[in-house]
C-alpha cells in the first residue's frame, strides 16, 4: 500500500516538532499520544489532504492546534483550570545533566505553564520552531500583528519569570 | 537591551524537548494504516471501474449460466407485462334472480328430499337423559350387593 510509507516518513519527519508542540501546550502525556495519533488517522484518511501543501510542517503543526483547541473545548473549564498546575506534574522538556541547566528547565516548564494557551503556542512557534510572525500568523489563523504582540506579551512575562535564575546563571558564566 | 532580549531568546531555543517515546511510532502508524487500508478499500469500491472489475469476477466462473438466468428472467418479464389486461376494470351490476330460476331451484330442492327422505335423529345425537342419581341411592345400592 502506498499510503503507508508516506504515512511512515511524515511520521519520522514531523512527530518530534508536533509532540513538543502537542507536550507544551496539553502538559498531559496521554493526551498528546491521543492527539497525535488522531492527527496520522486524520492524514491515513484523507491522503489529498498534503497534496496542494506548500509546507508540510506549518500545515501539520496547524492540524496539531485544531486539536488541542477541540481537546480544550471537550474539557471545558475544569480541565482547563487543572492544566494550569499540571506543569508540576510533567516537563516538556529533556532532562539534563547538569543541575543548573536542569534548574533552569524547570522553571521554564513552569513559567510556559503560566502563559495563556495562545500565548505559548506562539511563543512555542516562534523560538522552537524558528517561524516567522507571517507563519505563525498563517498557521494559527490570526492577523500577523496579533501573532507578534502575543510573542512580546508571553516574551516579557517569561523574561520576568526567570529573571533572578537567568542573571544568576550569567554571573556564574 | 535587544542584545539582551536576544540572548534570552537564544537560551530559551536551546533548550530541547522530551523525545516522543519510540514505542509510539508503531503503535501510532499500525493504527492509523488500518485505517488507511479501510479508506483505501472504501474508495476501491465506490470507483465505477472497481465494481465492473468486482461484479466481473463474481460472474466469471460461470459467464453462460450467468447469462442464460439473465434471459430467463427477461423472458418472464416479457411474458407477464404481454399477458397483463390493460382493459379498464368495470364493477358488474348485480342482478337479482329471475322468477323461473327460483321455481327451477325450488324443484331441486324438493326432488332432492323426496331422494333423501324423512331427516332421522342418529342415536349419538339423542341427548342423554340420564341424570347422576342422588348420591345416598347408590350408596344403599352398594351396601345391599
Amino acid at each position: 500500500m502506498r499510503r503507508e510509507p508516506e504515512l511512515r516518513r511524515l511520521y519520522d519527519e514531523h512527530a518530534q516538532a508536533l509532540y513538543a508542540f502537542l507536550i507544551n501546550c496539553t502538559r498531559d502525556e496521554s493526551d498528546t499520544r491521543d492527539l497525535l495519533q488522531e492527527i496520522f488517522v486524520k492524514l491515513a484518511r484523507d491522503p489529498e489532504l498534503l497534496n496542494a501543501i506548500r509546507n508540510e510542517r506549518s500545515f501539520l503543526i496547524r492540524l496539531a492546534h485544531n486539536a488541542v483547541i477541540d481537546l480544550i473545548r471537550r474539557r471545558g473549564t475544569r480541565e482547563r483550570t487543572r492544566e494550569n498546575f499540571a506543569a508540576e506534574a510533567i516537563s516538556p522538556f529533556a532532562p539534563a545533566h547538569d543541575p543548573d541547566e536542569q534548574t533552569f528547565r524547570a522553571e521554564l516548564s513552569r513559567a510556559l505553564a503560566g502563559l495563556p494557551p495562545d500565548q505559548r503556542a506562539v511563543v512555542h512557534l516562534k523560538l522552537w520552531e524558528g517561524l516567522t510572525f507571517e507563519q505563525i500568523a498563517d498557521v494559527l489563523d490570526i492577523p500577523p500583528n496579533t501573532a507578534a504582540s502575543r510573542y512580546r506579551y508571553g516574551l516579557d512575562k517569561l523574561r520576568e519569570y526567570l529573571r533572578p535564575l537567568y542573571e544568576e546563571m550569567k554571573r556564574a558564566e | 537591551m535587544n542584545e539582551e532580549i536576544e540572548q534570552f531568546e537564544g537560551r530559551l531555543s536551546r533548550q530541547p524537548f522530551r523525545p516522543v517515546p519510540a514505542e509510539w511510532r508503531e503503535e501510532i502508524l499500525a493504527v492509523a494504516g488500518r485505517e488507511s487500508r479501510v479508506e483505501g478499500r472504501a474508495q476501491k469500491w465506490i470507483q465505477p471501474s472497481s465494481l465492473v472489475s468486482r461484479l466481473s469476477s463474481v460472474l466469471w466462473p460461470h459467464p453462460v449460466a450467468w447469462a442464460g438466468l439473465a434471459a430467463v428472467w427477461i423472458f418472464i418479464i416479457a411474458v407477464d407485462f404481454s399477458t397483463r389486461d390493460h382493459a379498464p376494470v368495470v364493477a358488474k351490476e348485480f342482478l337479482p334472480p329471475s322468477p323461473q330460476v327460483i321455481v327451477e331451484l325450488r324443484q331441486q330442492q324438493r326432488l332432492l328430499a323426496e331422494l333423501i327422505g324423512p331427516r332421522e335423529v342418529r342415536e349419538a345425537d339423542r341427548s342423554k337423559s340420564l341424570m347422576p342419581r342422588p348420591r345416598s341411592e347408590r350408596n344403599f345400592e352398594m351396601s345391599m350387593t
